[in-house]
């Protein structure tokens, strides 16, 4: 990408990134040329280059390439795909995939791989973690996926062969505001961004790490229903230049203005009494914390001017309750994570926008809309259990400290691996099977990554390609793309329920399965197979849907299908429409809502601003709180990181069509420290800390805090396999050092840094 | 002409998210060196902190009084009765004069058929199955509106008849059919 300080994106077009590899082992352009085989009709199916999981319809133009677009039945979706989901074909038929499974021969990492077989791949991985079993226990074996789909077919296989020990990526991207919704919630939530007419959003770039649903919802909000949004963010991104009002906040800062919100709120009497006293538990011991909490205080502190926090709450509090404050995504800003999600979902609370239009409300999934509905609207699926599972009595590697007992269950603490690898803590782990993951770039300090790596006796990686961290592997299993796979019908509910299914649309190429059944075949050559009895995708399908044909049949024809009304349990017109649908329907209350069903599966059925069972896990902070961290050194700046529109974290870097949109990133600096700096836009630049230290080169822009320096994160791989992607750019987590959150188990991704002209 | 295909931009929701560049190689076949469409995101301009962006749309402008139409010895480039300003690959003697009589710098030569090429409104693939231009389909935000401005009913009538809109250099007189609804912030700077 060309860089010019007017234009941060370009498009296509220049630099072409061309193969500068010969040809790798077990690649597609090893393979041969494959012509694509598959329906020239419409297949309904789901994108797989995000997390989000857009439905998507896609079919094979002339036998040459996949049109991918998106599915016009999943309404909130409008039939869009963003521009990673209309590139999935180019990384379909990439002459880089990997599509033969590979053995590693040299030293683990040096990238000298040698093409197998199949069968001797999974003889190789099963005579291997066989011994470690029988000589160090089951439980020394790690198992990792990216969260999602297939990956409940890995974490079946880890309990099937007795390790507890399985992890997803939640403690290095989705966790935090999972495990605060778990304390004050009991349970996940969800947005109703389409509806809100106030949004306050601390850097939650929904217009650059795009989620079809919700930008689109929010885009319309702000344009057709002419929603206010309000954004507080260091850096000027898209969902800044977008906003009404930006504010360049100060890194870490933003539990002080969530809190200072709150206060307004309390103080000015802006709060739902009446949702307070019915729903909520701890107010006395929240309000009483805030007290102190003042705008006057946040400002000494973020930069954002109090009078502006006292207006904004004003606003926001007179748009109540179809106003919201985005509880976020990533952004793992401090190690004050957990207060700092527990602050953005009280503002919320407060407002008392739970369960109504433009607020935040629980799914409503087949079950319990249908025990509202008093009748079945939607159909529920089975989920297929086998008898005889193994019992494990070892404790999860993460299981050492139990203020993190609500990390557990939602994919556990990923960076563990690594203590318990080199350190032995709180045990030995001595091999790691990882599923389309890639530690080495998502997680922090990059150089621990590759000593545990090195450290263990044995690796396998199932991926696409050979990722940054899959270069580490004794085994590399290559897997079909989402475009040759069929998997289970999935759970798409929002304010009514609603199911989806991914399925083929070109027959597979090379030599890749589909890691469900890489998992089963290998459960067979470690000796349990009986705990995989289902043949294959249709026979667990035809499971979920209880052997209904013809539901199965409407879902794959339509891909997408929802039932019901949307509702929401507090808001008047829509129970009044869902009763007057369902004459079955429950009894409403007084007030023509189903208010009084609304409840918390927390301690104590309330809503818990402050949280005895907190206090219990994690002593000090069962009360929201501020406390001050320390990111970065006095004569250090801000690092910090973020999603763009073209790549998703680390994942599409070596994507034909991605790579050349976007191949590198740039780091922003603001003009008046690149003064300072003596750098210019442009610049070879070094940027370092104690941590690791990185090239890469500048782009001044007004856009960024003085203090502060920002890159899109996941470029700058360092293996010779994504020959697209290595060398180009900074690695971020190469200079983020390794820190774990309080509570919520999270990885840091703010830290600080030098920079030198080079 | 009977009728007369325009697309509208608007910059106000337009996020330079290249879904729609991506969908354009994917559904006219376009090489990976060369690009039919690119939405460049530009800025930002102003003080801080009063900065903004620019979404600035770069494909044909389908100019109703075309140059590079005007120049082609041969007819080959051509405007058809809807509009959109074609090209017939049969009739191109490959002179380059409306490569390079192109004030919007948009037209290119295709490195696999070796004539020039450019947006046409995927006239010859998506419009000729009934189709909406493949840009305009997957926009993420709806940011384009395409249509018939000759048909009063039409949401792209609509839209022009109720939106402040602009046209990219139009003291140039090569009217084109790419509009543009300029951002609330940026105000307009063709
Ligand atoms: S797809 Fe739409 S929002 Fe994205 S860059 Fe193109 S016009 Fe803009
Ligand atoms: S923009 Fe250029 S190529 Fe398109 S019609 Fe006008 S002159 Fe011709
Ligand atoms: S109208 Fe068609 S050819 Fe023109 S830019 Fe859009 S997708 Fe490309």
């Amino acid at each position: 990408m060309k860089l010019d300080r007017r234009t941060f994106i370009k498009g296509a077009g220049a630099g072409t990134a061309t193969c500068a590899l010969a040809t790798l082992p077990g690649s597609l352009a090893a393979f041969g040329d494959s012509k694509l085989q598959g329906s020239a009709e419409s297949v309904a199916s789901i994108c797989e280059m995000c997390s989000t999981r857009c439905p998507i319809s896609a079919r094979v133009v002339n036998g040459k390439n996949v049109s991918i677009l998106g599915n016009k039945k999943a309404e909130d979706f409008g039939g869009a795909v963003c521009a990673r989901g209309g590139a999935g074909h180019s990384q379909l038929y990439d002459k880089q995939r990997i599509v033969k499974p590979l053995k590693r021969v040299g030293e683990r990492g040096e990238g000298n791989w040698q093409e197998i077989e199949w069968d001797e791949a999974y003889a190789l991985i099963a005579q291997n973690l066989n011994k470690i079993k029988a000589e160090h226990g089951a439980e020394s074996i790690a198992f990792s996926s990216k969260s999602g789909s297939l990956s409940g077919h890995l974490f079946h296989l880890a309990k099937s062969f007795g390790s507890p020990n399985t992890f997803t990526h939640a403690s290095t991207c989705p966790g935090a505001y999972v495990v605060a919704a778990k304390a004050m919630f009991g349970g996940k939530l969800k947005r109703d961004i389409s509806h809100s007419k106030y949004i306050i959003n601390f850097g939650h770039n929904l217009y650059e790490g795009i989620n079809m649903a919700e930008t689109r919802g929010m885009m319309d909000a702000q344009m057709e229903k002419g929603a206010k949004l309000v954004v507080f963010e260091p850096r000027f991104s898209i969902v800044a230049d977008k906003a009404d009002e930006w504010y360049a906040i100060k890194p870490g800062t933003d539990t002080a203005v969530a809190l200072a919100i709150c206060h307004v709120l309390i103080e000015d009497d802006l709060y739902d009494k009446a949702f307070v006293a019915q729903y909520v538990s701890g107010f006395d011991e929240f309000a009483k914390e805030v007290k102190a909490y003042t705008p006057e205080w946040a400002e000494s502190i973020s930069d954002v001017p109090a009078e502006d926090i006292r207006r904004i709450t004003h606003e926001y509090a007179a748009a109540a309750p179809h106003a919201m404050v985005d509880f976020g995504h990533r952004s793992t800003f401090t190690t004050e994570e957990f207060e700092m999600r527990r602050a953005l979902y009280a503002a919320n609370v407060l407002i008392g926008n739970i369960e109504r239009k433009g607020g935040l409300y629980f799914g409503k999934k087949a079950a319990s809309y249908n025990k509202f509905a008093g009748e079945t609207v939607a159909p529920t699926l089975a989920k297929p259990g086998v008898d005889g599972m193994p019992k494990i009595d070892a404790k999860r590697i993460d299981m050492v400290d139990e203020q993190y007992a609500m990390m557990w269950s939602s994919g556990g603490i990923y960076q563990t691996i690594l203590d318990a690898t080199l350190e032995a803590v709180p045990y030995q782990l001595r091999a790691w099977v990882m599923s389309r993951t890639n530690p080495m770039q998502t997680m922090t300090d990059r150089a621990r990554i590759v000593k545990t790596l090195q450290k263990l006796d044995f690796v396998v990686a199932c991926d696409i390609y050979i990722s940054e961290s899959a270069a580490y592997a004794d085994i590399f299993l290559p897997e079909s793309t989402y475009l040759e796979r069929d998997e289970e019908i999935a759970d798409l509910s929002t304010k009514n329920p609603a199911y989806y299914v991914r399925q083929r649309v070109v027959e597979t190429i090379g030599d890749t399965k589909p890691s469900w059944l890489i998992w089963k075949e290998l459960a067979t050559k470690l000796g349990q197979g009986q705990f995989f009895p289902w043949e294959n995708m249709e026979t667990l399908q035809l499971f979920q849907v209880q052997r209904d044909f013809d539901l199965l049949s409407k879902i794959k024809q339509d891909g997408y299908v929802s039932y019901g009304k949307p509702l929401l349990l507090r808001e008047r017109g829509m129970v009044r429409d869902f009763v007057n649908t369902y004459p079955n329907a429950k009894a409403v209350d007084e007030d023509g809502t189903y208010a009084s069903q609304l409840s918390f599966k927390t301690p104590t059925g309330k809503i818990e601003l402050s949280s005895a069972k907190v206090e219990k896990m994690a002593p000090g902070r069962g009360v929201i709180r501020y406390r001050e961290v320390t990111m970065k050194k006095a004569d250090e700046l801000f690092f910090i990181q973020g999603k763009v529109a073209v790549h998703t974290n680390a994942g599409t870097q070596n994507v034909p069509m991605l790579a050349n949109l976007m191949s590198d990133n740039a780091v922003w600096i603001h003009p008046i420290t690149a003064d300072l700096l003596k750098i210019s836009n442009g610049d070879k630049i070094k940027i370092y800390n104690d941590t690791g230290s990185e090239e890469g080169h500048a782009l001044v822009t007004p856009g960024i805090r003085p203090d502060t320096v920002f890159a899109y994160m996941g470029c700058g791989s360092k293996n010779k396999e994504l020959a697209r992607a290595t060398g180009k750019g900074v690695h971020c987590g190469n200079l983020l050092p390794h820190v774990t959150s309080p509570v919520t188990g999270m990885n840091l991704h703010t830290t600080g840094v030098k920079i030198a002209k080079i | 002409m009977t009728k007369r295909y325009v697309l509208v931009h608007d910059e106000n929701k337009c996020i330079g998210c290249q879904a729609c560049n991506v969908a354009c190689r994917s559904e006219n076949n376009v090489p990976e060196s060369v690009t039919r469409i690119q939405v460049r995101i530009e800025g930002p301009y102003g003080n801080f902190p009063h900065l903004h962006f620019k979404y600035n749309r770069v494909s044909c402008e389908q100019c109703e009084n075309a140059p590079c139409v005007k120049v082609c010895p041969t007819g080959a480039a051509y405007v058809n009765d809807d509009g959109i300003v074609s090209i017939n690959e049969k009739k191109c003697v490959g002179c380059l004069y409306c490569v390079a009589a192109c004030p919007y710098k948009v037209r290119f030569i295709n490195p696999e058929t070796r004539v020039p090429d450019k947006c046409d409104f995927c006239k010859e693939t998506r419009l000729a199955r009934g189709e909406e231009p493949a840009c305009v389909t997957v926009c993420p935000t709806q940011a384009l509106v395409f249509g018939d401005a000759n048909d009063m009913s039409s949401e792209v009538r609509k839209v022009l008849d109720t939106k402040p809109h602009y046209q990219q250099k139009v003291n140039l007189g090569t009217e084109p059919r790419v509009y543009r609804i300029p951002s609330r912030k940026g105000g307009i700077k063709a």
